[in-house]
């Protein structure tokens, strides 16, 4: 499974919780789209580093690394350089 | 004093209309800006033909925007029904259907928008946004209230003349609206600024939302001071709050229990410059004598004001003055200014120190009632009384502690959820027999929501679909954490569940 359909597949599992796809696009604003909240995001954070073996740094927990499955993906891409 | 919040704020533009009043998203707008800007909103619900006492309702995340159509609803003599931006089109169409709102002001990207709508029958809605985009041909476009040009904030306004109408409940039965006059408004806005003693010098990393009352308090509290509010609409991103509170200088900073935990939690402060800050406060709920200690030695030099209050008493009713923090530890402190407090015996008899009663409160900022419900206004205001719900004693020196609720509210970070509220939206679930749901500890949150679900016998059910059943009809903050489906639920010989066994 790719990295973008192990994040997608989580947060439709736990916050959407629903397998249908549509529900979430790559580009869909977690914070506009009240997708997640503060805890939401953390639980997150530690999903993507028990899955995916990076670190976040807690100064990188900024909406440009982590607003979006996309945003997510090329933070891991450019973590993983 | 000023005798309305249109008074407060008239008064810090005539004292420096060049100051800063909002920083918000990279734009920066002065009060004297500000002041047009709700001009702008008052003078178009004039035009439109709105009557003195006609209600309108705001649906929009802390902005500028937000302001403007607050102080230009309140200045057209309008009344501001402010609601939760998290909620659903359900809960939003019973609140504009109860309030018998005539506008509707709603940000433009909000989600539910389309579906309020689709089924909105009496409110105009108005699309709020600085883009001035319209999703939709049945909007009004928020460029239309700008070009309303006229300065329509003469509207008389008496202090009795209802101001507000926050909802905190809504989604089954009948929603509670809690009513509050200009004088009201005033009178709460006036005393926290005496205690926190604040100025035109003063700035505020504003996180809380507007539209409920330790917001609202925020929000008012420095308009009416001429001091500044640095909006920041989110904690999902602690790091920016911090980097913010430090870049701006600001001098004070307002949190429930969750906002303290999430940033000691997660940023270094000590990685930031924050000797600007002043002054902390802390509300919503008691917060753990840990966490109060983590967080005074991480800012020894801010103040930390520990309070409480109620939407009904407008916001606040009592503070600790922050030089009793460590003698205290532990009190919500002593009534704020103009605010008369006593507890109570179930016989509505005043308790001596060291006994628990219910908190009672008298004042101007005790609320009007619920709107359209004078039943259960009579239940909680007997006699100027408010009987708050809340367990307390206070000690020989007066300072008071809370013991508990009297009601079941679940209190999940800074938001109170009535349980029957979310057992309401289960028990619509067809395969269901019975329902309880109950507040569990969190270490972030406080508490969060765990429903016991029994079904009807034959029939399953996952817990995926009760979450997605109440993540449709509440918002995100009431869908159960927890789900446990049990055989059946404890209850008492007269058949009501006993909750006490489930936690």
């Amino acid at each position: 499974m790719s990295v973008e359909a192990k994040i997608k597949s989580y947060i439709l599992e736990n916050y959407l919780f629903t397998d249908d796809e549509s529900a979430l696009g790559s580009n869909d604003s977690f914070l506009e789209g009240g997708i997640l909240d503060s805890t939401g995001i953390l639980e997150l954070i530690y999903f993507i580093e028990d899955e995916l073996a990076i670190k976040v740094e807690d100064e990188e927990m900024l909406p440009e690394n982590l607003d979006s499955v996309s945003n997510i993906v090329a933070f891991i891409e450019r973590k993983k350089r | 004093m000023f005798r309305t919040l249109i008074d407060g704020l008239t008064r810090s533009v005539e004292r420096n209309p060049n100051a800063e009043a909002v920083a918000y998203n990279g734009r920066r707008l002065t009060y004297g800006e500000v002041h047009n800007l709700a001009g702008n909103v008052a003078t178009y619900l004039t035009e439109s033909g709105l009557q003195k006492g006609d209600r309108v309702a705001l649906l929009a995340a802390n902005s500028p925007e937000y302001i403007a159509a607050y102080y230009g609803i309140l200045a057209a003599g309008g009344v501001a029904v402010t609601l939760n931006t998290q909620a659903k089109a359900r809960d939003i169409d019973n609140w504009l259907s109860h309030s018998g709102a005539r506008w509707l002001f709603a940000d433009h990207k909000h989600p539910e928008l389309d579906a309020v709508c689709d089924t909105t029958q009496e409110a105009r809605i108005v699309a709020v946004g600085p883009s001035g985009k319209t999703p939709s041909a049945d909007l009004i476009p928020w460029r239309q209230v700008l070009e309303a040009r006229g300065n329509a904030l003469g509207t008389p306004i008496e202090p009795d003349d209802i101001a507000s109408i926050i909802y905190t409940s809504g989604t089954t039965g009948l929603p509670k609206g809690i009513t509050l006059s200009h004088g009201n408004l005033s009178a709460n806005i006036a005393s926290i600024i005496d205690y926190l003693h604040l100025t035109a010098d003063d700035s505020i990393v504003a996180v809380l939302p507007f539209y409920y009352s330790y917001g609202n308090s925020v929000l008012h509290t420095h308009l009416c001071v001429g001091a500044k509010l640095i909006l920041e609409n989110s904690l999902l991103y602690p790091h920016q709050i911090v980097k913010r509170i430090a870049d701006e200088r600001a001098t004070g900073f307002s949190g429930v229990p969750s906002t303290f935990a999430l940033l000691l939690g997660r940023v270094k402060l000590d990685d930031y410059d924050l000797s600007g800050l002043r002054y902390l406060t802390q509300a919503g709920g008691p917060m753990a004598p840990a966490l109060t200690e983590r967080l005074t030695a991480a800012l020894p030099h801010a103040q930390l004001f520990v309070m409480y209050g109620q939407t009904e008493a407008t916001a606040r009713l009592t503070y600790l003055p922050p030089d009793k923090l460590a003698a205290k530890k532990g009190s919500v402190g002593i009534a704020i200014p103009s605010v008369t407090i006593e507890i109570r015996d179930k016989q509505d008899h005043p308790v001596g120190a060291g006994v628990t009663g219910e908190i009672c409160a008298r004042g101007e900022n005790v609320m009007q009632g619920y709107w359209r419900d004078s039943d259960r206004t009579a239940e909680v205001v007997k006699d100027g009384w408010l009987h708050t719900g809340d367990l307390a004693h206070y000690d020989a020196d007066g300072f008071i502690y809370i013991d508990g609720r009297s009601s079941d509210m679940i209190k999940t970070g800074a938001n109170r959820i009535s349980p029957k509220e979310v057992e309401e939206i289960v028990q619509e679930l067809p395969e269901v027999q019975e329902v309880a749901v109950i507040g569990v500890p969190d270490e972030t949150l406080g508490e969060v929501i765990k429903v016991f679900v029994v079904t009807i016998p034959g029939q399953s059910l996952k817990m995926r679909t009760v979450q997605l059943h109440c993540r449709k009809n509440l918002a995100t903050y009431k869908i159960p954490k927890h789900v446990e489906f049990v055989d059946e639920l404890p209850k008492t010989a007269s058949g009501k569940i006993k909750k006490c066994l489930l936690k």
